[in-house]
């Protein structure tokens, strides 16, 4: 095996970690204005990905599909928080783990019976078909983008959440939630916000992994548990954590599939109590 | 301005006020004064909507706040110091502070930014420092100022003095006095009989979660018994 082995490998993690900081990053601040966390991330991201599949087939093109999907499963979103989500808030975590666990087999259902069994595939935009050479490599076009948009969205969210009053706002709530509400800041509606932006950016991820991966029931399921993993190692509620925790655990799951296949399911598993003994509230927690 | 009536408040199983009342009148100092655990900051707390009224009435200028939630009271015209500051460390100074300014702002204000660095000069030089690298004094005072940018009609202040050195609970006894000059109406929960004497217009002490003694702050000075009894001074 050569360094560009190695460099395709790398390239490959880099490509999961940004499908999995998509997926985390709303996850994670959410859990940290409000102590809430929503198990059915995954089934929306697999939502996205679904609709993705349909809008391109409705318009024929991928980049509508793109743009449709974050939209929808944010509609979604919205519908949730409203009927069942603001509800929960004062129930305490069991309900909402039990109820937000409950709706991911009322997802894998609905899928079903809208979309079917059958794997469905979604092609890439036109442009983006092809290698690209890079490093001295060849790497699939589409895969790069995938790469690079996750670095865009990383970059305008450290953008808001630093430089913006609304990111002062989220900053603030994360940090002490009644003290920022005694401040005249309504709290409910920043985690109504933060909420229905990680439902768009789970279902972009799902759009975006759909050339990639084929669009199955469970893909949701799959990835639930990584994302989970990202939150915990990153620790709760920070950006910045969401953004370590997708490198290990894109790093750790892609090199240790590959160089060590044989242990490669429990890889990141390993990894997440590694960095639990060394730093219990995970790598960078929002409030230390 | 505020009127607290047979106030009843609690955490979970345990009731702490047991119908509470007092007035805070506009453009007066009160002074809570009560033993450690007496139920100071629960009062503060209830006013805020932080902890729920069992029972009795809050009113701010003859309205009611029960059952409205913190940051609706906020918006009324309460600013809120807490115990334990509550200065956020993901903030800088200046972020700590435009937080509360962006939200009140009004033209004609009484409170700009400029004004509170004024009053608060040590801030001035800080404002670029996270809000989890400074002194108890320097958060007191970010506190406080935090508080005035929201231009309140009434400011709560919850034991301002504690863990602080003595030279600068004199800098915090100033600032406070220039602001009862001007005319802020304040609660303010204390331990330190003689800051929060000092300042006061009036003097009430919390026994047994309800009032169980008010009076002038002189005749609280004269009153052994009763600080013995109520503070155990
Ligand atoms: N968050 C809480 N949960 C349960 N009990 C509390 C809580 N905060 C305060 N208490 C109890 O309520 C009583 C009054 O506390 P507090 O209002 O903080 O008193 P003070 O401010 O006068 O020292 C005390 O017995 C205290 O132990
Ligand atoms: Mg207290």
């Amino acid at each position: 095996m050569d360094a560009a082995f190695w460099i395709v490998q790398a390239l490959n993690a880099l490509q999961l970690s940004m499908l999995l900081f998509l997926l985390s990053v709303g996850l994670t601040i959410v859990f940290g204005l409000m102590h809430f966390i929503n198990l059915a991330h995954g089934a929306l991201y697999a939502l996205g990905a679904f609709v993705a599949v349909s809008a391109a087939g409705f318009t024929g093109s991928t980049w509508a599909a793109f743009a449709a999907a974050p939209l929808a499963v944010a509609t979604v979103g919205v519908l949730l928080y409203l009927l069942l989500i603001r509800r929960l808030r004062s129930a305490g975590p069991m309900n909402q783990v039990l109820v937000t666990f409950g709706l991911i087999f009322v997802f894998l259902d609905l899928f079903r019976m809208i979309w079917g069994d059958i794997a469905l595939g979604l092609p890439e935009p036109e442009v983006l078909a092809g290698q690209t050479g890079l490093f001295g490599v060849v790497y699939p076009t589409y895969r790069l983008f995938i790469i690079l948009l996750g670095l865009a969205v990383m970059a305008v969210l450290a953008l808001v959440l630093a430089r913006t009053p609304i990111g002062a706002m989220i900053r603030a709530g994360v940090d002490n939630d009644r003290m920022a509400a005694c401040l005249g800041i309504d709290v409910d509606r920043l985690f109504f916000l933060v909420f229905c932006v990680g439902c768009a950016l789970a279902g972009l991820a799902g759009a975006v992994a759909a050339p990639v991966l084929s669009v199955t029931t469970d893909m949701g399921t799959g990835i639930l548990i990584p994302t989970l993993v990202v939150v915990v190692v990153g620790g709760l509620g920070s950006l910045k954590g969401a953004v370590a925790g997708s490198l290990l655990t894109g790093f750790v799951q892609t090199f240790g599939a590959v160089i060590a296949p044989q242990l490669a399911a429990i890889a990141i598993y390993a990894m997440l109590a590694a960095v639990l003994i060394l730093r219990p509230a995970g790598l960078f927690p929002a409030r230390a | 301005m505020l009127e607290i009536a047979e106030l009843a408040a609690g955490y979970g199983e345990t009731q702490v006020l047991h119908g509470l009342s007092l007035t805070v009148p506009a453009g007066r100092v009160l002074a809570l004064l009560g033993r450690n655990g007496a139920g100071k900051t629960t009062t503060l707390r209830a006013v805020m909507g932080l902890v729920p009224a069992r029972g009795g009435s809050i009113r701010l200028d003859g309205r009611p706040l029960a059952g409205l939630p913190p940051h609706a009271i906020a918006r009324l015209g309460i600013g809120y110091v807490p115990e334990t500051r509550d200065i956020f460390p993901s903030l800088t100074v200046r972020e700590n502070l435009e937080l509360a300014a962006r939200r009140f702002a009004r033209p004609g204000a009484a409170w700009t930014m400029e004004r509170v660095l004024a009053l608060f000069p040590a801030l001035a030089g800080r404002l670029g420092t996270g809000g989890g690298q400074l002194s108890g004094g320097e958060q007191q005072m970010l506190a406080i100022a935090r508080a005035l940018l929201m231009n309140p009609l009434l400011l709560l202040l919850d034991e301002p003095t504690e863990g602080l050195a003595p030279i600068v609970v004199q800098q915090i006894h100033d600032k406070l006095a220039e602001l009862k000059a001007e005319g802020l109406t304040m609660l303010l929960v204390e331990q330190n009989f003689g800051f929060a004497v000092s300042l006061a217009d009036e003097v009430a002490m919390l026994g047994r979660g309800a009032v169980v003694w008010s009076g002038s702050p002189d005749a609280a000075r004269a009153d052994g018994e009763a600080q013995a009894r109520w503070l155990g001074v």
